[in-house]
């Protein structure tokens, strides 16, 4: 068969102790030197080469009471390769579940992230009103504190032409005073006719029959004094009745203007108040339109973060991925070794190279070479932007 | 009318980061799963850009570029490689396949989004 008996220091049989020896050394060996650079999965190597261990030494202590020698390290490969086939399948697919798990929990953590930026960027567009078609609320402030403004000079316009009319209609009563002094000069006037007539008429009867004719024109002048002085009192009452009714309107005006002078004060002071408490609301608005803005953007940039943070997920999907298709080649090489040892009964122990080759081939990142020299783990900083390759 | 991006990830949430990073400039994202699935979903719309990853199963990216620049209509469509790989001869590959671009995963939104700025059709 040409093997060497293992030493056995502690009484055992060195038939049981032998692989189990073989294969903890190695457990131990790897744990050692790969904890620092491997991290978890190197736990699991190691788990799985001491079960292997455990596995064997019980398959060949089983073996000793049977046919011999041959037949005990035959089970004891059949055993490990069993094993293999056993365990390997289920680590894989525990590792296969987790990894699409934590796929599908960090992408759906994503589209949450995603949802989140959406509806604050919807949030920062109504409360600002800077959406499509819409107008800001400064905007809506100044275009409603223009036309108000518009309207109070309308009204103030309005005002002055009023106080026009009634400065004209004050004119009026003058004139009415004046024809009033007329009216009293014709009076006047009548009267003194009517003076000057009498005389006349007296004058006319010392005359004698001579003056009989001068009689009869005296009579008519009194007559026409008389006419003339009615007529003087008709227009003096007509120009009092007119003087009235201008004296009530002008009255009736300034009264008038006075009261709209007040309402037009009054409006004024209420559309100032109410542009104020306006003025109030929007700042107020625009303040906290302003932080929100701000806060978006803080939002954003930390959702910029923590999509740099879910990239790495991507990372370690893809380790966990190289690290299970490399369990996965752990049956095919105990199958290979034991039918080594069955075509050439040679016992080959088993090289880790074999593996930690193919390994290193499905490397993608530098920190899987990295690790795998036995760099302590870090996780690179993401890319800036000198760091892309343009072609 | 904004402009379309295609998105080629294996992975999900890859696909989701790059569509929120993308999504937030205002382009339009349309999604591949890996190349084969990507080639499928090229039926003759505007596409202004492609962001592509390079491990994938079924087809990889740099096998998605080659395929991709052989259709007529994308010819001139620029690629932007987005990958865990770093290694200058992938980068060769990826040139050499086409691509107009690389950029390393883990990116920053803001890194990507320059890149796309600098190469998306007009």
């Amino acid at each position: 068969m040409g093997r060497r008996p293992v030493n056995n220091f502690t009484g055992l049989d060195s038939k049981i102790l032998a692989p189990f020896g073989l294969a903890g050394a190695g457990a131990l060996g790897t744990m050692v030197a790969g904890w620092s650079a491997w991290g978890w999965y190197t736990v699991l190597w190691s788990a799985l080469l001491l079960a292997a261990a455990a596995w064997c030494a019980r398959a060949s202590g089983a073996a000793l009471g049977g046919s011999g020698e041959a037949d005990m390290i035959d089970n004891y490969l059949a055993g490990r390769e069993r094993f293999g086939d056993a365990v390997l399948p289920i680590w894989c697919r525990h590792i296969e579940n987790s990894r699409t798990q934590m796929e599908e929990a960090v992408a759906d953590l994503a589209g949450r992230f995603s949802s989140i930026v959406d509806k604050l960027d919807s949030a920062v567009h109504v409360s600002s009103m800077d959406g499509k078609g819409g107008s800001s609320m400064p905007e809506v402030f100044a275009h409603s504190e223009k036309q108000l403004g518009s309207v109070v000079r309308s009204m103030k316009s309005a005002m002055s032409s009023k106080q026009a009319m009634l400065a004209q209609i004050k004119d009026l009563e003058r004139f009415t005073r004046e024809l009033r002094d007329m009216a009293e000069g014709v009076a006047s006037i009548a009267a003194q006719t009517n003076l000057l007539a009498l005389n006349a008429a007296i004058e006319a009867a010392r005359a004698g029959p001579a003056g009989r004719g001068f009689a009869v024109v005296a009579q008519e002048v009194r007559n026409l004094s008389s006419r003339s002085a009615e007529t003087g009192r008709n227009i003096s009452n007509r120009v009092g009745l007119i003087s009235s009714a201008i004296l009530a309107a002008s009255q009736a005006a300034e009264q008038s203007s006075e009261a709209e002078d007040k309402s037009m004060q009054s409006a004024e002071g209420m559309i100032e108040s109410v542009l104020g408490q306006f003025r109030s609301i929007t700042d107020a608005l625009v303040q906290s339109s302003d932080l929100l803005k701000q806060e978006s953007i803080g939002i954003q940039g930390e959702v910029g973060e923590a999509l740099v943070q879910l990239q790495f997920q991507d990372r370690v999907s893809q380790v966990m991925a190289h690290v299970r298709e490399n369990m996965e080649l752990l049956p095919a090489l105990l199958r290979d070794n034991r039918d080594r040892y069955v075509a050439d009964q040679v016992l080959e122990p088993l090289d880790p190279e074999l593996l930690l080759h193919e390994l290193k081939k499905t490397y993608a990142m530098a920190e899987e070479h990295a690790v795998h020299g036995g760099s302590k783990h870090s996780a690179p900083a993401a890319a800036e932007a000198d760091e892309i390759t343009f072609f | 009318m904004a402009k379309t991006i295609m998105v080629v990830d294996d992975s999900a949430s890859l696909r989701q980061v790059v569509g929120i990073a993308l999504k937030g400039a205002g382009y339009e994202v349309i999604e591949g799963r890996d190349g084969v699935d990507a080639l499928a979903k090229c039926t003759g719309q505007k596409i202004h850009l492609v962001v592509c990853d390079v491990n994938m199963p079924n087809m990889d990216g740099i096998t998605f570029v080659k395929q991709f620049k052989q259709l007529p209509l994308y010819k001139f469509t620029p690629v932007i490689m987005l990958t865990t790989e770093s290694q200058e001869s992938k980068k060769e590959e990826g040139k050499a396949a086409g691509a107009k671009a690389w950029v390393v995963k883990p990116f920053k939104p803001e890194v990507l989004l320059g890149a796309v700025a600098k190469l998306v059709l007009p």
